[in-house]
């Protein structure tokens, strides 16, 4: 048994926090927060470099191959930030999700382009029933000529605004998982992506009028998506979960360091045991997303079955997120919903991460089912 | 990162030996619920006995030095002992024996030579059974405010007086370790002495206190705690552990293995019971735990005891690789205790009111969901309360404050 970090995860973690602090401190982050595109160009250009774009991408597809513990170092400190852009998006999901439904040419053909960064993926999955289940996959695309045509709308699909390339799910048969799996050229005529207004960061919606794509745009076999994409989260997932760690990580330091510094009373309004309770409940929640997160993650890289550990973790950190960063207002009072202090954005972070590919219940049901009760 | 200890062939070996052994030595019936007080003096004298063998061979206590009746065995053995122990529905020792394990603990860290070859080797090879007396009347959570039992001292001896309560269980003690006041005009935490003593001496009376748990020897949560009264106690200075006034410098060490700082692997044994019971009854037909809305419920539940657990092996983990804490051992101990106050709700509205009565017909198999209705609560408190151990950790993530507290000193070898 041994729950410290590696020598080399701790090297990761040294160079991702000084890039995050040299070029994504909170005024970045905060400036990002209105823009169409999540991918700020030149902060693609730099993490490709550094590799990270292709961390989980094996090495025979331009990737570094790295284990998902080690991906997961890098993740919890973009999710400090947070750093917008689609790094999961395109690094994990859409890499993992092309590794696991497409052909051995498919992937040579697409995934060195991801990791280097000129490619962007994301995948698109739920619809205006907001399921994330195979059943709630209803786009069909119409037969002609041998290709195929999509009409229709995808919801909530994570940074398609950036995105040069969607894997878009698609129902292709009765059964509940006759579901495939269509690359379409993210600037195709009839694609327009939208990023949703509101209390959402960077989730779009994407629409299709009358989108015509090749027979060759079918990644793998027909009716083999949702199992490609099932594999595929079931790895992604526990990235996402990391970069949530890292979210509830830095409110929970901002947290820390408000009480020490904000005098009300005449003393730091940490020596209040009801501030205090707050920062107890949120480094409860914190602890409870590391760890959950940690063990699938270890599970995964080690070859042990994972799948209800991996549901739990998404489970927890989604709420753990939302409850840390409702702690973190509570503490900050003003000053947390000033949006140049930061806190919002992990607020608006941790809703949307709430219900993306899977809200607490959804994911604590496929854990029961996981469990066979 | 690793979660599982691996075991060499050389432990796997151990493992059988432990296997073999138990299942030879614990008696049947051993994790059986009493059913009279007779039956629970038998029950305990068996556990007893089982101690006495375990402490023979070094299990009871298998990481404590060899050269005061220890295992002396490294961290490996001891978690595969105390998994072929939790197999069994048993904890080392097997009783109630909290007294033993955080009183030998402060004794290796502050202790004398010459007290530690006196004090240990009993507690090590179970032949003495020993409480802890802490709380007073008046000194509950404020435990440093203990000024009710007093020790004056008298040429080479002490003079005790006073009245603890909420000590201990059922059946007796053979020894028992206080803190108790030994300058009354001097600064809080300068004031109190430790003194490890003779259960048996002239002047100490012991009287009952009904509780509302159901309790049990092989937990820590009795359902029978004592009163008990010092009446010029007189004892010998070589009890006097750590220095006079030195007192809650002593108890640092025992306090933050109360508060969970020591960690813990181990299954949930009111889960497993509970998902059993939830597939093995049905309502209106259908098996509980093929309800979607009871399926919600034991998800909740699960998850909460799933964290328990992460925090209980993270907890182990560092006290076992000697690394730093700081809030962990509190925040195991807050979550461990709401998650089992919430839990007497969440089981009540999952399961219904079978959950309340140990009818043998109508409740639980032998009332473990009732006893979980009781014991979820008075499980609150011993070791400090819920609304200490956030304090606790207050103070350790130092908000408010210009310095952190430390986590006490748990390891022997540091002191």
């Amino acid at each position: 048994m041994d729950l410290a970090l590696t020598d080399s995860q701790e090297m990761l973690r040294s160079t991702a926090r000084t890039f995050m602090e040299r070029e994504a401190p909170v005024d970045v982050v905060v400036g990002l927060q209105k823009a169409q595109s999540s991918l700020a160009p030149d902060l693609w250009k730099k993490a490709a470099q550094l590799g990270w774009l292709g961390i989980v991408i094996p090495t025979e597809y331009g990737g570094s191959g790295d284990r998902l513990s080690d991906a997961a170092v890098l993740y919890e400190e973009l999710g400090r930030g947070p750093l917008p852009g689609p790094f999961f998006s395109s690094g994990v999901l859409g890499a993992l999700t092309v590794l696991e439904g497409a052909t051995e040419e498919q992937r040579r053909r697409i995934l060195p382009g991801v990791a280097s960064g000129e490619r962007v993926l994301t995948v698109a999955i739920t619809e205006p029933n907001t399921s994330w289940g195979p059943v709630g996959i209803t786009l069909a695309p119409q037969g002609r000529n041998g290709s195929y045509v999509l009409n229709g709308t995808k919801l909530f699909v994570a940074d398609a605004t950036s995105a040069t390339d969607l894997v878009v799910a698609v129902r292709t048969g009765d059964a509940p998982t006759d579901v495939s799996l269509l690359h379409v050229d993210g600037r195709a005529r009839g694609v327009t992506a939208r990023r949703l207004p509101g209390f959402v960061s960077w989730q779009c919606e994407v629409a299709f009028d009358n989108v015509e794509v090749p027979a060759s745009a079918l990644l793998g076999g027909a009716q083999r998506g949702w199992v490609a994409l099932d594999r595929a989260l079931e790895r992604a997932l526990p990235l996402l979960c990391a970069y949530i760690v890292g979210g509830c990580q830095a409110v929970y330091e901002k947290s820390v360091a408000y009480t020490q510094s904000r005098v009300q009373f005449g003393v730091p309004i940490g020596r209040f045991q009801r501030v205090q309770d707050h920062v107890v409940r949120l480094v409860n929640h914190l602890d409870s997303a590391r760890w959950a997160t940690w063990e699938a993650l270890w599970k995964l890289d080690t070859g042990r079955p994972a799948t209800a550990s991996v549901h739990a973790a998404k489970a927890v950190a989604s709420e753990a997120y939302l409850e840390a960063c409702n702690a973190a207002h509570e503490v900050h009072a003003g000053m947390g919903v000033l949006v140049e202090y930061g806190l919002a954005a992990h607020t608006q972070m941790s809703r949307t991460l709430f219900h993306y590919l899977g809200d607490p219940r959804w994911h604590k049901r496929r854990m029961a089912d996981a469990l066979e009760w | 990162m690793d979660f599982e200890v691996t075991y060499t062939e050389e432990q796997q070996r151990f493992r059988r030996e432990v296997r073999a052994w138990l299942e030879a030595n614990v008696p049947a019936e051993g994790q059986r619920t009493p059913t009279s007080p007779e039956d629970t003096l038998r029950r305990y004298l068996e556990l007893r006995s089982l101690g006495r063998k375990l402490g023979a061979k070094g299990w009871l206590y298998p990481t404590a030095p060899a050269k005061y009746g220890g295992g002396g065995l490294d961290v490996d053995h001891a978690i595969i002992l105390e998994e072929e122990v939790d197999r069994l529905d048993l904890s080392l020792p097997p009783y109630y024996d909290s007294g033993g394990r955080l009183g030998s603990a402060s004794i290796l860290v502050w202790g004398t030579e010459e007290q530690r070859q006196v004090f240990l080797p009993p507690i090590y090879r179970g032949e003495v059974r020993t409480w802890q007396l802490l709380t007073e009347p008046g000194a509950g959570s404020d435990l440093a405010g203990v000024r009710m039992t007093t020790a004056v001292r008298d040429g080479d001896e002490y003079v005790i007086k006073g009245q603890k309560i909420f000590v201990g269980s059922d059946n007796g003690t053979d020894r028992i370790w206080l803190i108790a006041c030994t300058d009354p005009n001097g600064r809080r935490h300068e004031n109190l002495s430790w003194f490890m003593i003779d259960a048996n001496l002239p002047g100490i009376s012991m009287h009952p206190m009904e509780l509302m748990g159901t309790g049990g020897e092989g937990g820590t949560d009795s359902g029978v705690k004592q009163t008990v009264f010092f009446d010029d106690v007189r004892v010998p200075a070589l009890a006097l552990v750590g220095g006079e006034n030195k007192g809650w410098t002593v108890a640092t060490t025992h306090l933050e293995l109360e508060h969970g700082g020591g960690g813990r692997i181990g299954r949930n044994r009111v889960w497993d019971r509970l998902l059993r019971y939830c597939q093995e009854t049905k309502r209106d037909g259908v098996p509980l735990s093929q309800q979607q809305d009871v399926r919600d419920s034991l998800a909740d539940i699960y998850i909460k005891t799933e964290i328990t657990r992460l925090f209980g092996l993270r907890n182990f983990y560092l006290t076992y690789a000697r690394k730093p804490k700081s809030y962990e051992g509190p925040q195991l101990s807050y979550y461990r205790k709401t998650t089992g106050l919430w839990m007497t709700g969440a089981i009540l509205e999952t399961v219904g009111p079978a959950a309340l009565t140990t009818d043998p017909t109508w409740g639980s198999p032998a009332g473990f969901l009732e006893a979980q209705q009781r014991n979820g609560i008075v499980s609150v408190h011993p070791g400090g309360t819920t609304d200490i151990q956030r304090v606790q950790m207050a103070r350790r993530i130092g908000i408010g404050r210009s310095t952190r507290e430390k986590a006490g000193t748990v390891h022997g070898a540091e002191a």
